[in-house]
């Protein structure tokens, strides 16, 4: 096996007195689909803001590639819970944003630039809202641009907090579907991208990852990691499958006891 | 047409109002004779000129006021060192109205136009500053976090997220100091007025009717003139703000 994409050794954040993640260690492997799971307070996007350098650790180590991860950088790619878009911009400002004014877009010619976002707004099923700005937008469509604009600066590593959280049932299954066509689920591991993928929702993790990492909260630990062996493409069948109903299920035993207390209090 | 009649009963009546009140009284001004006097201002130039010469030092102030509130105003919104030490003296400041430091900017300049762009400039310099840095302080810190991992450079960021994300804020600052700025002008050259070889203005137009040629007509011709062209900025920079900042609902 090669070496880690993502290497996380005994990470612990504390904000003031309170441990929010402890002796963190995880592996994220070169284009596997990781999913972290855990019931609210287990510092689920905390570990993303980490890996993403919007945070610093308190103690323990964070590479990327076997180099120590300092800060933020264009080759992680962030998708936040609320999208982030620039409300100034349309459609395609935002998703041309990172190639116009970050690193990404450096080697590109004008032209080149403009046709990487209109394809990937086109693959995002935009097309013909280009010109629109995020507020003419509903919930869904905002949610593309967010993940075209995450897309269009390919970056190695895609890091992902919640972005189908906010959604109605039929639009998430929609876009997960959607996720992993564009992630490339058709296509070998080997050209696929490296996603890590915070979510609440078992069933969307287990639907989407290679493998899913079960954090228990207060603080946040790593309780276990649970292998996903559905067959690729994934799809409806993938969701109606036993196995689908057993992995969820098992993963819901691991952290129900937590949940309820985090429901109850 | 039917809206355009509605809407001009209000006025209709006032005027109305205004001719059967005054028309007792031999010195007031009458609806009649206000329009006879404005006829008159116009056609020789003086109102246009004194409005212009008004509006010149405004624009002037309010420049100046621009200038200075926004950079500040990014400063103390993005850096809290800044903000602390400087919060106490705006707030010092800020009550201080724009005819109260008057004696002060005449004395040190003078009574022609540097006074009035000062005094104009005072004036609108804090409410575009206080809505600066409220703009800068309340912009979504998602925002600035995707500009992050995105690799943008610093003054990147500063250009093409902060500003445009406290843009819409700026902007009411800039409107409420244009209307601080036109009242305060007004009042300035007023004051100004009273000093022999003053120049100019719709304010000192206004004193020269009340204090030499005791011209109440032409008085409230003036009044109106003010009220029309505050309206005027008004609407100007609402219409810019629509244009400019589409996306925000101020």
């Amino acid at each position: 096996m090669s070496a880690p994409k993502i290497r996380l050794e005994a990470v612990s954040k504390s904000f003031d007195a309170s441990v929010v993640v402890e002796k963190l260690s995880l592996d994220v492997r070169d284009g596997e689909f990781l999913a972290i799971v855990g019931p609210s307070g287990c510092g689920k996007t905390t570990v993303l803001n980490m890996l993403a350098g919007l945070e610093k650790p308190s103690s323990g180590a964070m590479t990327l590639n076997g180099r120590p991860i300092e800060g933020p950088g264009a080759e992680r790619g962030v998708m936040f819970q609320d999208y982030a878009l620039f409300p100034w911009r349309t459609v395609r400002g935002n998703v041309e944003f990172g190639l116009v004014y970050g690193p990404a877009g450096q080697a590109l010619s004008p032209a080149q630039r403009a046709e990487r976002v209109e394809r990937t707004i086109e693959m995002v099923g935009l097309k013909g809202s280009q010109d629109k700005y995020p507020h003419q937008l509903s919930g869904g469509m905002r949610q593309r641009v967010a993940l075209a604009r995450l897309m269009a600066s390919e970056p190695e590593i895609l890091l992902m907090d919640e972005p189908l959280a906010a959604l109605d049932a039929q639009t998430r299954v929609i876009l997960q579907d959607e996720l992993l066509r564009i992630w490339g689920q058709d296509r070998p591991a080997s050209e696929r991208r490296t996603v890590v993928f915070i979510t609440h929702a078992i069933d969307e993790a287990v639907f989407l990852a290679d493998r899913v990492a079960v954090l228990s909260s207060h603080p946040g630990r790593l309780k276990q990691i649970v292998d996903i062996d559905l067959p690729r493409p994934r799809g409806d069948e993938t969701r109606r499958s036993g196995a689908f109903a057993r992995l969820s299920q098992s993963i819901w035993e691991l952290i129900r006891e937590e949940a309820y207390r985090a429901t109850m209090n | 047409m039917r809206r355009t009649a509605l809407r001009l009963i209000v006025p209709v009546l006032l005027l109305a109002a205004w001719q059967l009140l005054a028309s007792g009284s031999a010195t007031a001004p009458r609806p009649s004779s206000v329009v006879e006097a404005a006829v008159a201002l116009v056609r020789d130039g003086d109102l246009l000129a004194g409005l212009a010469t008004s509006l010149g030092r405004v624009f002037a102030g309010f420049a100046v006021a621009a200038l200075l509130a926004i950079p500040l105003g990014i400063a103390m919104g993005s850096m809290p060192a800044v903000e602390r030490n400087l919060d106490p003296l705006v707030e010092t400041f800020r009550p201080i109205a724009a005819l109260a430091i008057l004696p002060l900017v005449i004395l040190w300049l003078g009574s022609g136009s540097g006074a009035a762009i000062a005094i104009v400039a005072y004036a609108a310099f804090f409410p575009i500053l206080i809505n600066t840095i409220s703009g800068v302080k309340r912009i979504e810190p998602s925002l600035m976090r995707a500009a992050l991992t995105m690799g943008l450079t610093p003054l990147t960021r500063m250009r093409v997220v902060l500003l445009p994300a406290a843009l819409p804020s700026i902007l009411v600052g800039m409107r409420i100091g244009l209307g601080i700025a036109w009242t305060a002008i007004i009042a300035a050259e007023l004051a100004v007025g009273a000093k022999s070889g003053s120049s100019g203005g719709i304010g000192q137009m206004m004193f020269v009717f009340y204090a030499y040629s005791i011209d109440l007509n032409g008085m409230v011709v003036c009044m109106i003139a003010v009220g029309i062209v505050a309206f005027a900025l008004d609407r100007a920079l609402r219409w810019a703000l629509a244009v400019t900042v589409p996306w925000s609902r101020i």
